[in-house]
């Protein structure tokens, strides 16, 4: 029962992933399309307007609901590749933990900075 | 009596990558899984060069960006684009045909048999059309931001 939990999880943080993901790649990358239609973006990786960005509180969510929701969705999946090979129970023990402990440590890292940026 | 024995996967991880006699739908699982692979690499690189680079401060972040503007990280870029529009649209799909959308009614087995996804291919080849119209769109864009 708890793996359909996982995977019906994983259906919606894909779901979740396609809408946020889309705004990030269309914004990251769509400068000249965008530009077309009027919304200059500017240097969009140069740093003033990266900083720009970090202070703002809605990117600053829009990215760390995005790292949540992602880190899910990739390490779950890893996972669900990794026990298909059908490993023993005490492996498939080490398998989940371990990736759950990088997942955990991999976000708080990842919302540290967005979080310090915010006030600069 | 005579024992019968399960056969093996032989295959092992080439099994993966070989499909054999399976359909269409079978090597867009395949492709999913390559890019979800891809994608994850790109997620830990993309991850490490957001938060270690951009907190050491100004100069640090423009010395990696320049790096990153090089022609060929440019073109890794337009591959992971690639890979996300794919298995963004396939991920979708697969939801709506786990949720049972985008299915034909089930029949009884007479050859020729038609599987329920074959059914309502015209789905799949419509999200195929979408992903190559995508693909060329930011295709166009990153042509267009200059290598």
């Amino acid at each position: 029962m708890r793996n359909t939990y996982l995977w019906f999880i994983q259906l919606i943080t894909g779901a979740l992933i396609a809408v946020l993901a889309g705004i990030h790649t269309v914004w990251m990358h769509l400068d000249a399309i965008l530009g077309f239609f009027g919304v200059d973006l500017k240097d969009v990786t140069g740093w003033h307007s990266m900083i720009e960005r970090s202070r703002e509180v809605m990117w600053a969510g829009i990215y760390i609901a995005l790292l949540a929701v992602v880190l899910y969705h990739a390490l779950n999946g890893l996972r669900n590749i990794i026990l298909e090979l059908t490993p023993s129970a005490r492996t498939e023990r080490i398998v989940t933990w371990s990736i759950i402990v990088f997942g955990i440590m991999a976000f708080i890292w990842s919302v540290y900075v967005p979080i310090s940026l915010l006030s600069t | 009596m005579r024992q019968v024995q399960p056969r093996q996967n032989n295959l092992g991880i080439g099994g993966w990558i070989w499909a054999g006699n399976y359909k269409l739908e079978r090597y867009l699982y395949i492709l999913h899984r390559v890019t979800g692979l891809g994608i994850l690499l790109f997620l830990l690189i993309h991850l490490t060069m957001t938060t270690v680079f951009r907190i050491q401060g100004q100069e640090t972040w423009e010395a990696t960006m320049s790096i990153l503007h090089n022609p060929w990280f440019k073109f890794g870029e337009y591959l992971v684009v690639v890979a996300l529009i794919y298995h963004a649209l396939n991920g979708l799909r697969l939801i709506l045909q786990e949720l049972g959308f985008l299915m034909g009614k089930p029949t009884p087995p007479i050859y020729p048999y038609r599987d329920s996804l074959r059914k309502k291919r015209r789905w799949t080849m419509a999200m195929i059309g979408i992903i190559i119209i995508l693909c060329l769109v930011f295709f166009y864009d990153f042509i267009s931001g200059g290598w």
